[in-house]
């Protein structure tokens, strides 16, 4: 597939197609791609793709990374399913333009949160990893493991139902359509049944890790106002410190900001360095969105934003009465 | 050097907790990170370096400076006890002292006390700091670029190396020497665990990937200021402060008003040159707008400004920022790009 | 000491439902008197950040309320409100606050008493839940 990959995006590049590809290339680390921009076939050879592409890069569209694309006129760029849908969001909100985008497509079975592999490896260093199908070896210093793919997939790659895109100009190998409805909000519902002292008891646990370094916001595609409300400082809404209330007051109301923007792609998740669990937010309020507008977002071009939109008999239960 | 058998090791922890306030790695999910311990016990053992650096300890993520009630100033002051910090690595021994630089000597006028910090002061300069030698680094280290190595304890107050069935304690200051001398259920190392000690080094150092000679960086940044090689490589960049606020050296804050009517309190907050607000002026103009810019000055102050300006790299090489970053931006590989960049 | 009240943020749009706060006062309707009272021009004009920013400083609760659906002076102001509201509140159940902390409700501006109603009622469902502990700074 690699291979397939490398010459696609060549003969894009040689055609003059695109000016420029955004793609994955192997990183420094054993569990890290790095996104790439190449601007020649000749740099081709750098792409790959594996379970370890977990950057959604359809965020080099976005905030001053906009420099990148915006200095070239036709940009190509390799999309998993979720990045897909970011794309597609991105385009819906006039951000950047279909006809400007050359959208490739490569079948992705999900990617690795390297938080589990750490885990499965007990703390030792992983120094080599390697995949062969739906098996995953992962070796280091005096120790080598086999471990099932599944469970070292990121969480946002569990409950994932379009694993390919859905909008492409090009597809390396054979898309997968839309799998079809599952109950993919069970952990949500799960963790809905909680009490409500242990759902907040397990909150403040969560986010009392946080540092505010942003990453969860700066690698994500839909996050990109000029000027974040967190950095609005005449008048400063929110605490800057790692203090718990502000902190969650900032997850509360960036995951507001992406209601019904959200692809569930899980990348803040894995940027988090602290290990914390994001996604239960974005989630909750995917499902509230997808349950109460049936919205499914970044799977139509011509889609208005959940949030923008309204009907006029929409259920309202939570209004007094 | 003195020796405790493993078992008495827990001894050794309680009887530090009744003379300091002590810091210690602790495992929190996944992640471990320093933490004021209650008990020996608590103290992680498996674990090659803290998630989050122990910066935090002597310079927290927000510190109150003081607090106000309508016109009167009360000072916020550090705990009545000292601090000690057990299990810190040498790479994270040499970030104090490189924020001590910044924060505790007065470089520009050594007999003005207006320019060393006193909240960083009352807490570093009365801290008993006990380094335990890395064993076992990991690939991502490269302290031995800045001259480190996994066992050089010279910086800490005492270094303690894990021989396997003891402990070895080095005192490396006066004060370490001194505490050292009330420790109860010590015998003298002999010969064969100072033997082993040596073997242990030899075998980390080893363990090290070949150090990159870093000569001349300070000339090259320099004249690199205004080329093209950060807009290569910072293309990936997506500005985030995951390195700087995991980083044990990087120091930048910000100083905020926090309160209601006429009280409040004023504190120091972490900030990073990555974030756009960080030099965002009132005007609206941004000296350092595209990310690009940002980047840059981040490497040049860990590489070239402090090196002028101290004599030293504002890094150690624990591979913190390495590991964290969402998009794999390495910072030896940003190292080896401009020392070989050809413009 | 005396008995502890609660204190309510009262956000409420300009067209309808603070009129109908002052049709309440200028008929001499008799509420409770633990909401305090900020105008806004619209309920699209509420941001999750206000009401958040409410609690967090130190409110036992929060009532937004505007105008009846279709009522909007701005067409469909409200629309887009409710859509929010109809995330920011099982949004905040779900991370622990109390559901009654923060409720929405539509009064026009001829519906003094049911201002009243509306008032007395949330006050008393905050009184039953207590001093607010969740997303307090300080708290």
């Amino acid at each position: 597939m690699v291979n397939e990959l490398r010459e696609a995006a060549g003969k894009l590049l040689d055609d003059g197609k695109v000016d420029l590809v955004i793609g994955w290339a192997k990183g420094s680390l054993p569990l890290a791609s790095t996104p790439v921009f190449i601007s020649s076939s000749d740099e081709a050879d750098q792409l790959v793709f594996d379970s370890t592409c977990g950057n959604n890069l359809t965020v080099y569209f976005t905030k001053d990374n906009k420099k990148i694309s915006r200095d070239r006129k036709k940009v190509g760029i390799f999309v998993k399913g979720c990045d897909s849908r970011s794309l597609v969001l991105n385009i819906t909100e006039k951000q950047l333009k279909r006809e400007d985008v050359t959208i490739i497509g490569v079948p992705c079975s999900g990617v690795i949160d390297t938080r589990k592999v750490r885990r499965k490896a007990e703390g030792r260093e992983v120094l080599e990893y390697s995949q062969d199908g739906d098996t995953v070896t992962i070796k280091g210093k005096e120790f080598e493991l086999s471990v099932p793919l599944e469970e070292l997939l990121s969480n946002a790659c569990l409950s994932c139902l379009r694993k390919d895109a859905e909008e492409y100009d090009l597809f390396i190998g054979e898309p997968r359509k839309f799998s079809g409805e599952s109950d993919p909000y069970s952990d949500i519902e799960e963790y809905e049944n909680l009490s409500a002292d242990e759902r907040w008891e397990r909150m403040n646990e969560e986010y009392s890790k946080c540092i505010r370094c942003y990453a969860c916001r700066n690698v994500c595609p839909s996050c990109y106002c000029n000027v974040c409300f967190v950095d609005q400082n005449d008048p400063q809404w929110i605490g800057k410190t790692p203090e718990i209330t502000d902190t969650m007051i900032f997850h509360i109301i960036r995951n507001l900001h992406i209601a019904g923007r959200c692809v569930e792609c899980g990348a803040c998740e894995r940027a988090c360095p602290m290990d914390i669990r994001l996604l239960y937010l974005n989630r909750k309020v995917a499902k509230e969105v997808r349950e109460r507008f049936g919205s499914d977002t970044g799977t139509d071009l011509d889609q208005k934003p959940a949030m923008a939109d309204f009907r006029e008999d929409e259920n309202q239960d939570f209004i007094m009465g | 050097m003195i020796r405790i058998k493993k078992e008495n090791i827990s001894g050794f922890i309680e009887g530090l907790m009744s003379d300091y306030v002590l810091f210690a790695p602790v495992k929190d999910g996944e992640t471990v990170s320093f933490r004021k311990i209650e008990s020996a016990d608590s103290i992680a053992e498996d674990y090659m370096n803290t998630d989050k650096s122990p910066k935090d300890i002597f310079f927290p993520p927000a510190e109150v400076l003081f607090s106000f009630d309508s016109g009167e100033i009360t000072k916020n002051e550090c705990s009545e006890k000292p601090f000690a910090v057990w299990g810190l690595r040498g790479c994270d021994v040499k970030s104090l002292t490189l924020l001590n630089m910044v924060f505790g000597t007065a470089r520009q006028n050594p007999e003005d006390e207006m320019f060393q910090d006193p909240y960083w002061k009352e807490k570093y300069d009365n801290a008993l700091i006990i380094q335990t030698a890395c064993n076992d680094p990991r690939s991502t280290c490269f302290c031995n670029w800045f001259g480190g190595s996994p066992h050089d304890g010279e910086k800490a107050d005492i270094l303690v190396i894990y021989i396997g069935d003891a402990y070895l304690l080095d005192p490396k200051s006066d004060k370490g020497r001194k505490y050292l001398e009330t420790v109860k259920n010590t015998e003298p190392a002999a010969k064969k665990d100072i033997k082993e000690a040596e073997r242990l080094r030899a075998e980390a150092d080893s363990s090290l990937s070949a150090v990159f000679e870093l000569d001349g960086i300070v000339g090259r940044m320099s004249g690199l200021f205004n080329s093209g090689v950060w807009e290569e490589i910072g293309a990936k960049c997506v500005n985030c402060g995951a390195c700087a606020f995991i980083c044990p050296t990087c120091h930048c804050f910000d100083v905020q008003d926090e309160g209601k009517g006429k009280k409040g309190k004023r504190i120091r907050i972490w900030d990073t040159c990555m974030f756009p607000v960080f030099t965002a002026e009132a005007s609206g103009h941004n000296p350092r707008e595209l990310s690009k810019d940002r980047l840059r000055q981040r490497f040049m102050h860990k590489y070239s400004y402090f090196m002028e300006n101290y004599g030293e790299h504002l890094c150690t090489g624990c591979g913190r920022c390495v590991v964290v970053c969402p998009v794999n931006l390495d910072i030896r590989e940003v190292a080896k790009k401009v020392m070989s960049y050809q413009s | 000491m005396s008995e502890w009240q609660p204190k309510i943020l009262a956000i409420l749009c300009n067209w309808c439902s603070y009129a109908g706060a002052d049709l309440a006062g200028v008929s001499r309707m008799q509420y409770p008197p633990n909401v305090r009272v900020v105008r806004i021009p619209c309920s699209g004009r509420v941001d999750p950040l206000m009401i958040l920013k409410g609690l967090q400083s130190g409110f036992d609760g929060v009532l937004v309320s505007g105008c009846h659906p279709g009522d909007c002076h701005y067409i469909s102001g409200n629309f887009v409100a409710r859509r929010r509201f109809a995330v920011l509140k099982p949004l905040l159940e779900f991370v622990g606050v109390e559901p009654d902390r923060v409720q929405f409700s539509w009064i026009s501006a001829g519906e003094g008493e049911r201002f009243a109603q509306v008032v007395t009622k949330v006050t008393e469902d905050i009184r039953k839940i207590g001093p607010a502990k969740r997303l307090v700074k300080g708290a």
